[in-house]
């Protein structure tokens, strides 16, 4: 992973991740308020539903009053005052009801016995227990002729008449259903839903003793009843009836009737009590969260688009980030591994006054210094060479040139001799005089062919082949005597030649002839190494695609300043050496782009190593 | 109670003073509203008029000549023969004979005929059976066997016979009798009688007073407020029983059950509120002034008796059934808390005739007045088919006896019935079965060129 990449990652993740916080802020905020203000509607929906059920309650005791108040039923408690008969008023209270929209009424006589009933006509001549009296309306269960019993809002009234001094006076209880009709009364806002629950068996006996039966509360999820009949998902009530019923106070809270959090719902749980405190039924009221999670939905939707939008954007602008700061750096990179690769003149472009900016500037200033230090050290190196070259010439010059000298003396005074003497001076001085000439031919040559140094002429050859040629040339193939080329220093050698190759060819491209004079200044070299004798070994072989030709000799060694300086033009550690033997073998080894290194310790021989590269196509 | 229809009656005949003074004039049109179907059995009032039967009901109770003018009985009452009044027409104009009459009566009673056969025999209808009817003349007088032109009209809504009536139209819920000029009784007086049908009684009496009906039903449970309201009212006494018919089989084949039952009910808060004192308390199928042993059938409530008979048996739901309008539901309602009172778990089923539950209130039509005849259309209209043979008081105890100690009836009161009528008519007479006799009736406010 590279700098680009690197920072690109590094200032995408911190976007991202300051994106993200901030919308998941926003996001809980945002729920926050809506929760808070849908807790507030619902608290003023529950409210305003109360009055309403409130006002109900007073519409159903101003009912009773005016029927208790009705001229109607004064005279009708006169006449049972007077005549104590309540057979001709057994359908009275039907017809009482009707007229005052009451789905309950009862007369009760001042014998506490009903005298008429209009929800369950027959039950005349019954006791009614006097319950509520004390209060404007209560909450009661009353029987149903059908076996059933429903839930009523009630109010108890007694209905006076001048004429009457009966302690005990008629009574009145009227009240109205509360099932699916009443709630249908009343006012419903949109997405709420009213629903009663009320238990299977509550008689009036039953809550007249106080018992509201939390002990077996058992919730039954088709006893809840809304507007249009059966609540639907009633079961996800249970609990807030079950508490509303077990504690007797007002529960509120948020219901999922699906796993969609849009079914769900806030519903407040209002406990019905009777006049003894006795829960006889409960009031649902649900508000639909469905819009408030829509608009949570649809605002986290928005956010979520530009969360991803900023993070785009940010990541397209981490991007150009990247790219501007790590640019400058890139280039110096590249620009080092190219001064690293030797171009010197490479150079990186200055832009601002910022660090990179000065790294760069640094950078070109340093790789001047560079080139110009190398560049004067080229003309350092350079006139060193000619210097040595100078000292070369001067050298390899002067010795043929004494000779020479004193034989041109010697002729000269040989003149004084007699012609005899004179012609046999001169003959020998005419032959010394040839040799150093011829001799002096040669050093010129030699110079001459390092300067003309030909081109390679490339072939496939086997490496081995090529080593055989020279071990053949110098080792005589046994007889132990090389074929030298150049003169060699004078003196008994014993030298015992070795050559290992494989059996399989070693193939290389080079060029046979300057290849061939490149082993054989390497062998002329090991056997000038060992004047005292020693072991020569000729080897090749195949190392990680490239061929490697090996030059031993077992003579004294280099010293590493020797090895240093070895392949430097004119540097020889030969008496009458020139030094171009190896600086040749190097350029030919340059030349077929193979490398050369010599591997030695003081005492401990020497061994030449060329690596070659590998024909191409060629089995390894 | 008794001494009140009295007075009632006494009141009627004094309402029409001056139709006792002149005489009845032919014409006019008769308006008479119903709560239900004229045409029903038994005592529709339209069938009575239309259709005649083989016998009439004498006021003493006793059968009369009607369409057949004698009769005589043979083989110990297995075999009656009934000879054919010469000359009588349908009111089509086709003359009644012994094959149409035989037609008629198989129609009429289908497979619950009480005789095994009918055939004709020349101008004479004969009567075979396996079982001995002694009572078959008064029998003949009831509705259910009214004689009525096979295949013409329509048999039910529309029929076909030899009373002093015709069917003219029905329309609008307004069914149009018209006079029947060649009747074997004569013309009647009235040229015409629209009864309105399916009218509740309270607009029935909103009519009455406004002027917009002559004739108008007045139930026994609102006899007193008819009084009340000053209206002309007839009445017939204790022409009705009202019984509780059960069922020996299901829940209550154990007739300890169905002596619980009878004893759990209350006949007195019935007669006295919802009938409102107007029916008459009995324990016993026939009443007491006609058979004068009704005291030895205990009326009272015994819940106590009750509950230990029942012997702390808690029967499965039972369906009580009650057959008429509101006050034979709160009378079945009521009934249905007396049990209740009892142990019994009642479920009260909704108004239907045609329904019948494990208890079936009921009323059953008294034809007669004599204490045979009526015992056995009593016990004919209760569903039992028991043929009373005894005519002594005491053989009539014993057959009453045996009957009720099977608790598969329990009369619980005898009910009137009533009408009350416009100032505008003239001579109305109740029968037996307290069904009103038009065909005498004429309207005071006739012009004298009405009549034919």
């Amino acid at each position: 992973m590279n700098l680009r990449q690197k920072l690109l990652l590094l200032l995408s993740l911190m976007v991202a991740l300051i994106v993200a916080a901030v919308a998941w802020t926003v996001l809980v905020r945002i729920r926050q308020v809506f929760e808070q203000r849908d807790q507030e509607e619902t608290a003023l929906f529950v409210s305003q539903f109360q009055r309403e059920f409130q006002h109900r309650s007073d519409e159903v005791a101003a009912a009773v009053d005016r029927i208790a108040a009705s001229e109607r039923m004064r005279s009708m408690a006169f006449q049972l005052a007077q005549s104590g008969d309540a057979s001709p008023f057994v359908t009275e209270a039907q017809a009482l009801a009707q007229d005052a929209q009451l789905d309950f009424l009862e007369i009760i006589g001042p014998d506490g016995k009903i005298v008429s009933s209009a929800q369950w006509p027959a039950r005349f001549g019954y006791f009614e227990p006097i319950a509520g009296a004390d209060e404007p309306t209560f909450l009661k269960t009353e029987d149903l002729p059908e076996g059933s019993t429903a839930l009523g809002l009630f109010a108890f009234r007694a209905v006076r008449h001048s004429e009457s001094n009966a302690a005990e006076p008629v009574r009145l209880l009227g009240g109205k259903r509360l099932d699916k009709s009443f709630l249908a009364e009343l006012p419903i806002a949109p997405g709420m839903q009213a629903a009663l629950y009320r238990h299977e068996d509550q008689s009036p006996a039953v809550t007249q003793r106080g018992h509201s039966g939390p002990d077996s509360f058992t919730f039954d999820p088709t006893r809840l009843l809304g507007m249009a009949g059966q609540v639907p998902h009633a079961d996800r009530y249970e609990p807030l009836i079950d508490s509303a019923f077990r504690t007797g106070q007002q529960t509120n809270s948020i219901l999922y009737l699906t796993s969609r959090r849009e079914d769900s719902v806030n519903a407040t749980a209002i406990p019905l009590k009777s006049d003894t405190g006795a829960v006889l039924a409960v009031l649902t009221v649900a508000i639909s969260r469905n819009s408030m999670v829509q608009a949570q939905q649809h605002i986290r939707a928005i956010a979520y688009g530009v969360a991803a939008g900023g993070i785009l954007i940010a990541i397209l602008a981490s991007l150009w980030i990247a790219s501007r700061v790590s640019s400058p750096i890139e280039q110096l990179a590249h620009a080092a591994e190219q001064v690293a690769a030797g171009n010197w003149e490479t150079r990186v472009t200055q832009r601002g006054r910022d660090e990179i900016s000065v790294l760069a500037r640094s950078f070109n200033h340093m790789t001047g210094e560079l080139v110009a230090q190398r560049d004067r050290l080229v003309q350092t190196e350079r006139v060193a060479a000619w210097r040595e070259l100078a000292r070369r010439l001067a050298h390899e010059l002067k010795n043929p040139l004494f000779p020479l000298q004193l034989t041109v003396e010697n002729l000269i005074r040989a003149r004084q001799l007699s012609p005899e003497e004179f012609d046999e001076v001169f003959r020998e001085s005419t032959h010394t005089l040839s040799m150093e000439i011829a001799n002096l031919k040669t050093i010129v040559g030699r110079f001459s062919d390092f300067s003309r140094m030909p081109k390679p002429q490339l072939e496939r050859i086997d490496a081995g082949a090529a080593i055989t040629r020279v071990a053949h040339l110098y080792v005589g193939l046994g007889n132990g005597m090389p074929e030298a080329s150049e003169p060699r220093s004078p003196g008994p050698q014993r030298i015992e030649y070795s050559v290992e190759i494989p059996t399989s060819p070693l193939w290389i491209d080079a060029d046979p002839e300057l290849l061939h004079r490149a082993l054989s200044n390497l062998v002329l070299n090991a056997m000038d190494a060992m004047p005292d004798g020693g072991t020569l070994t000729l080897s090749a072989a195949s190392r990680e695609g490239k061929i490697e030709i090996r030059v031993s000799d077992t003579g004294e060694g280099l010293t590493p300043e020797e090895c240093e300086r070895l392949f430097t033009p004119y540097y020889t550690t030969k008496q009458h050496g020139t030094g171009l033997g190896l600086a040749i073998v190097q350029s030919v080894v340059a030349d077929h782009n193979g490398a050369i290194a010599v591997e030695s310790r003081t005492g401990g021989g020497a061994t030449f190593v060329i690596t070659l590269p590998r024909a191409d196509g060629s089995p390894s | 109670m008794l001494r009140r229809f009295a007075i009632s009656c006494m009141v009627a005949a004094l309402a029409l003073p001056g139709a006792a003074r002149t005489r009845p004039r032919y014409g006019g049109t008769l308006r008479v509203e119903v709560e239900g179907d004229p045409w029903q059995r038994p005592g529709g009032l339209a069938r009575g008029l239309v259709l005649d039967g083989l016998t009439a009901m004498s006021l003493d109770g006793t059968a009369r000549p009607a369409l057949a003018v004698e009769w005589k009985s043979e083989n110990d009452n297995h075999r009656w023969q009934f000879r054919l009044r010469p000359g009588v027409r349908f009111q089509d104009g086709s003359p009644l004979n012994s094959s149409g009459v035989v037609a008629s009566l198989t129609d009429e009673c289908g497979g619950e005929c009480p005789w095994t056969a009918v055939h004709a025999a020349g101008s004479s209808v004969v009567f075979t059976s396996d079982s001995s009817l002694p009572n078959l003349p008064e029998l003949l007088a009831g509705d259910d066997y009214r004689i009525a032109l096979a295949g013409a009209g329509n048999p039910v809504t529309a029929p076909v016979g030899t009373g002093p009536f015709q069917f003219t139209a029905f329309s609008n819920g307004i069914l149009t009798l018209a006079a029947n000029d060649n009747c074997w009784q004569g013309r009647p007086f009235l040229d015409a009688i629209e009864i309105r049908t399916n009218r509740s009684i309270q607009y029935q009496w909103l009519d009455l007073n406004v002027g917009r009906a002559d004739l108008v039903e007045v139930p026994a449970e609102q006899l007193r407020q008819a009084h009340d309201q000053r209206l002309t009212v007839v009445a017939a006494p204790s022409v009705s029983l009202l019984a509780l018919t059960v069922a020996d089989t299901g829940a209550l084949a154990n007739p300890n059950l169905r002596a619980a039952i009878a004893l759990a009910v209350d006949r007195g808060a019935l007669s006295n509120v919802v009938f409102q004192k107007q029916g008459e308390i009995t324990a016993s199928l026939l009443p007491a002034e006609v058979t004068g042993y009704g005291f030895l059938f205990p009326a009272e409530r015994d819940l106590n008796k009750a509950h230990e008979l029942r012997g702390g048996v808690s029967p499965p739901s039972i369906t009580l059934a009650a057959e008429g309008g509101p006050a034979m539901q709160l009378a079945a309602q009521r009934i249905a808390l007396n049990l209740h009172d009892a142990g019994f778990n009642v479920q009260v089923a909704a108004s239907s005739a045609s329904q019948r539950g494990d208890l079936t209130l009921r009323r059953l039509a008294l034809a007669s007045n004599q204490p045979q005849p009526a015992l056995e259309s009593i016990l004919r209209a209760a569903g039992l088919s028991i043929p009373v043979s005894e005519s002594t008081p005491e053989g009539l105890y014993k057959t009453e006896r045996e009957i009720l100690d099977t608790h598969t009836i329990i009369p619980l009161l005898y009910l009137p019935r009533a009408y009350a009528v416009s100032g505008r008519v003239r001579d109305l007479r109740l029968s037996l079965d307290g069904t009103p006799q038009l065909a005498n009736v004429s309207l005071s406010d006739v012009q004298p060129e009405a009549a034919p």
